[in-house]
């Protein structure tokens, strides 16, 4: 299970958040020891490089792109690797829908095509499209091209 | 979507946010919109971006709220524009509206379902799986089971998907589409396999001829996405994890199929085959070598996760198969600067695993310049493999040591430097020759420790250890040092420490008492009470002393009472005239400690609350022993093993025996717990058949009276042996008992009973149990300390064995000797192994073992022992257990 995806910027405020199986209330928990995660270590991290930890036994992929952070919390089959595929997946849509790599501002600039396509991306917690193409496409409710 | 933005020339845009100042209700207001007659599709979607970022920030919508907000954006169904829409699938979905309110969307819905536009049927199976129930689920089930194997993959991914999450709320419904479901795991398109093999294994999991099935033909056959690959890998897995219990010869099922994942070209899949192959059961050299390889190869991957992901499988390989990872070695001490800390520590504990004993100090000073930027629990994670490295290299001590006192100087919380208190306490523990020094970095810390737990932890263990050290007065200055800079309840402590001092040591006495009396004055009333309680006892009041050996029992024994008894009598104790009498609690230790399994690593305790664990329940079984009058007269007790189940797991009745051995006795004690609710037992006794013991002879028995549901109880049966010889005999044992009925209601048992019996395992006594473990720090200095006069060496074969490593374990069971600096792990591939063994044999002699093992290509092991001892009897007696 995709247990979250959380997108904040660089003062650690929240600009996205979508838990799957979290109770709420583990998710104060939750958001408050990612971004202390993220405070900790992502200052100076060059854009797009991956950082990885474990906790528990739930896996955490987290990086920073243009000036927002994203932080992906999986479990079991979502191990780093699947994880990092994912979070692959969500900054190449983001950069898409922003047309580079976004600052805050251009960010809830296209919020609401980013929600559509973390939609099409995660749904409930497990990855459902991984081609930022289709992806493209189906927030546009238009087919993929090939099949 | 600019058009709410502030703006604001003077200031720089990027500082504002479009949802600046947004307010729940404003919004809520905003949603009126959806009602117009005239729909401005451009305004709606803005206003249900701004719901879904309140709803993404944590708002949360009331029942009301919710409902007014999803019947206006049911309007919005009438509305061309494709995106909006789309948006509108989106906030359904987070809206979740409530079962009765669902009925307004569904026809819009279906008709959607139906749709001849592709995406407009994806999207509509995801809603109304989202916000379905189980009738309506029966209603669209057709179009759903169509769906699955659509041409379209994003319409059966839809499906499939759903069906995953379905069938947690209504798995009877989509356990009727495995048809389907079948059928698109042959699908061309990738992720449409990934989602379809997810969910038929979801559908099968309880079915294990089923998913062997599964995973037999999909080996064979094309996997196309990697994800798909991936869990399939895990499938097998657990396929061979299930079929290598019935099959415990020949070949490993799917060994190959996972050896020919790790030429995968995509990452994902090779480092799942590596780690599935390091997970097999009792995985041999030859299976781990491959794994181990792509490993490696990732550990100096440019992607961190890759990295993170290796480093992490061998650590966990290296504390099963410590030599299969020593090859990467040069590779992680290159990731100890390793920019994420995550992946440093990952690769300092496993080099702290597999690392030689030469290797220590350089990789000591790697760690130092690590530990000061990482965060308390990464280090903690460090000192704990500090930790077990002393142990394993005892003659790094100390290194190791002066490492942990310096760190322990440094900034830290509570758990941390406990962790670093507790390891030292170990270290002096079990390695005589750092205890002066180690108690001394205490000393020091304690000087300056913040914790007040910590200190009158060590307080107390200086206590006991320092008055038995060279120099013993070197320590008081610590210890008063406390008694005028601390609050009162270390000053309590180091009364305590000081009036131990004081009653070992008589050179120290007069001083001591110069000390305590100063603490006569002391303002806390406990400081006060224990320094006027010492000096009484120690006679330094000038009153008649008593004799030394009650003095020192009264200072260092244990209560000689369980706790638990002691608490439940003083709650039960009525306040009346007549004081509480602490000999009228009972003796018998109530609740067991939990069997170990022969298997399970003993994790040494330290400082905290249970006492240490060999010797103390050693001794707690001593004193349970010795207040049975029928053994009393059995002189002290040589050793006792651990419990051994005689019961299978979640039996009626749960028994094991702990085996106690006496110079010329040995006593069986049966711990039986009694797991029916309804039945009380009376009258329990083991009747035991030595038959098969030849020289053990039955000489006493002890019954237990009763045995009522959950509370477990002991009795004991005693055979004699001949003195001084190490007897060994198989025995066999039926408990016996008088069985009532309970009335759970009441709790209240029948009068009558009937008796009944319940065969049990049967027990050994081995020579291994003649044998304490007991280690010797520096093994080379002993054996020539021991000398060669009772040395004898003899040479034998062990037949064909399945590897090395089997066969030097078998024989340190056989012995039941502590393996010394790490000897019991034999390196993968090698031809030949040295052993060395330490122990006490019965009658307190010492003795050391040293073996050598050769194995030739047809795996047959010769074994050459060499023993010393301090008795001639006791070495040849050892080459016996070995012939025999």
């Amino acid at each position: 299970m995709l247990l979250a995806v959380l997108i904040a910027n660089s003062e650690g405020n929240i600009l996205l958040e979508r838990f799957n199986g979290v109770p709420g209330e583990e998710r104060l928990h939750w958001r408050s020891f990612l971004v202390k995660l993220g405070a900790d270590n992502l200052r100076g991290v060059k854009s797009e490089e991956l950082l990885v930890a474990c906790h528990k036994s739930v896996y955490i992929v987290y990086t920073v792109l243009g000036h927002v952070s994203i932080y992906l919390v999986g479990k079991d089959e979502y191990d780093e690797l699947a994880l990092s595929e994912a979070i692959f997946v969500i900054t190449s849509a983001i950069k898409d829908v922003c047309g580079k790599p976004p600052t805050e501002r251009l960010f809830l600039d296209k919020y609401g095509r980013i929600c559509l396509c973390l939609d099409e991306i995660v749904w409930k917690g497990l990855l459902e499209n991984t081609d930022k193409d289709r992806i493209k496409r189906l927030i546009r409710l238009k087919p993929p091209t090939e099949f | 979507m600019a058009q709410y933005v502030k703006k604001d020339d003077d200031r720089d845009e990027e500082e504002y946010s479009p949802f600046l100042g947004i307010e729940k209700g404003a919004v809520l207001q905003e949603a009126r919109v959806f009602n117009d007659p005239q729909l401005d599709s451009r305004r709606c979607s803005q206003v249900i971006t701004k719901l879904l970022y309140l709803l993404n920030q944590g708002e949360t919508f009331t029942k009301v709220e919710a409902t007014e907000v999803f019947f206006s954006v049911t309007k919005l169904f009438q509305a061309k524009d494709i995106g909006l829409r789309r948006m509108v699938y989106l906030i359904i979905k987070e809206l979740s509206p409530s079962s009765d309110e669902v009925i307004i969307v569904t026809s819009s819905l279906m008709k959607d379902m139906n749709s001849k536009t592709d995406v407009y049927r994806a999207n509509a199976i995801r809603v109304l799986c989202r916000i379905t129930d189980g009738t309506l689920l029966t209603q669209i089930e057709r179009y759903l089971k169509q769906a699955i194997v659509d041409k379209n993959p994003v319409v059966a991914s839809a499906a499939l998907v759903s069906g995953i999450h379905l069938l947690q709320t209504n798995p009877e419904i989509v356990k009727r589409w495995s048809n389907e479901v079948q059928e698109a795991v042959q699908s061309r398109a990738a992720l449409v396999q990934f989602h379809a093999l997810a969910l038929l294994h979801q559908i099968r999991q309880n079915d294990r001829l089923a998913v062997s099935k599964l995973v037999t033909s999909l080996t064979r056959g094309t996997v196309r996405s990697p994800l798909a690959q991936c869990l399939l890998i895990r499938y097998t897995s657990q396929v061979i994890r299930e079929s290598s219990m019935n099959n415990q010869s020949g070949e490993r099922p799917f060994y190959d199929y996972l050896e020919g994942c790790l030429r995968h070209k995509a990452e994902m899949v090779i480092f799942e085959a590596a780690r599935a192959i390091t997970e097999l059961n009792g995985v041999t050299s030859r299976e781990l070598t491959p794994a181990i390889t792509v490993l490696q190869l990732f550990l100096s991957s440019s992607k961190p996760v890759l990295r993170f992901a290796a480093v992490r499988t061998l650590n966990k390989v290296a504390m099963t198969h410590p030599m299969a990872v020593t090859n990467c070695n040069i590779d992680m001490e290159s990731l100890i600067s390793d920019q994420n800390r995550s992946i440093a520590t990952l690769a300092i504990t496993t080099l702290l695993k597999t690392g030689n004993e030469s290797g220590v100090d350089r990789l000591m000073k790697q760690i130092t310049n690590f530990m000061s930027d990482i965060a308390d629990e990464f280090k903690i994670v460090v000192v704990d493999a500090i930790r077990s490295l002393c142990l394993k290299f005892p003659l790094k001590y100390r290194s190791l040591m002066n490492f942990l006192s310096n760190i322990l100087r440094e900034e830290g919380g509570f758990e941390y430097k406990k962790a670093i208190v507790d390891s030292i306490v170990i270290l002096i523990r079990d390695i005589p020759d750092a205890k002066e020094s180690g108690l001394l970095h205490l000393c020091e810390f304690i000087e300056d420790c913040e914790f007040t737990y910590l200190s009158t932890q060590i307080l107390h263990f200086l206590g006991l250890e320092g008055p038995k050290t060279s120099d013993p007065s070197k320590y008081i200055r610590y210890i008063y040092n406390r008694v005028i800079l601390e609050n009162a309840t270390v000053r309590a402590s180091a009364v305590s420490t000081l009036a131990k001092f004081g009653a070992m040591v008589d050179s120290l006495k007069p001083r001591i008492f110069v000390l305590l009396r100063r603490c006569l004055y002391d303002n806390d009333d406990e400081v006060r009470d224990r320094a006027t309680l010492y000096l009484n006892t120690l006679g330094g009041d000038g009153s008649v002393v008593e004799t030394d050996k009650d003095v020192k029992d009264f200072l260092f024994g244990s209560l000689d009472i369980p706790l638990a008894n002691l608490e439940t009598s003083l709650k039960n104790y009525e306040p009346t005239e007549e004081p509480f009498d602490i000999s009228s609690v009972p003796k018998e230790v109530k609740s067991q400690p939990l069997a170990e399994k022969k298997s399970a690593g003993k994790k040494p305790t330290a400082l905290g609350a249970p006492p240490p664990a060999p010797t103390s329940t050693v001794d707690a079984y001593e004193r349970l022993l010795s207040s049975i009058p029928e053994f009393s007269t059995f002189g002290p007790l040589f050793k006792s093993s651990a419990p051994v189940e005689l019961t299978e797991a979640e039996t009626e009745y749960a028994v094991n025996v702990v085996k106690h051995i006496f110079d010329k006795h040995v006593v069986f004690q049966y711990n039986c717990t009694n797991t029916i609710p309804e039945q009380l037992l009376e009258n329990v006794v083991v009747v035991v058949d030595a038959s098969e013991a030849e020289e053990f002879a039955e000489v006493a028995t002890k019954p237990l009276k009763s045995l009522p549901y959950d509370t477990p109880g002991q009795t004991f049966v005693a055979f004699e042996k001949p003195e001084g010889v190490p007897a060994v005999g198989r025995f066999s044992n039926v408990l016996k008992f008088l069985v009532k009925e309970v009335d759970p209601s009441t709790g209240e048992a029948e009068e009558d009973g009937v008796e009944d019996e319940y065969q049990l395992e049967d027990s050994e006594i081995v020579a291994a149990d003649y044998m304490l473990k007991v280690g010797v720090s520096n093994f080379r200095n002993a054996w020539e300390s021991l000398g060669p006069d009772f040395e004898r060496v003899d040479e034998y074969g062990l037949g064909p064995r399945e590897s090395l490593s089997e066969a030097v374990n078998a024989v340190i069971n056989l012995l039941g000797m502590q393996p010394c600096e790490g000897t019991e792990v034999v390196a993968a591939n090698s031809r030949s192994h040295t052993c060395l063994l330490s122990g006490v044999y019965i009658g307190n002699v010492k003795v050391l073992v040293r073996l050598s093992f050769g194995v030739d290509s047809s795996k047959e092991v010769a074994m050459k022992l060499a023993v010393r001892s301090e008795d001639e009897s006791v070495s040849d007696a050892i080459h016996e257990v070995v012939a025999n």
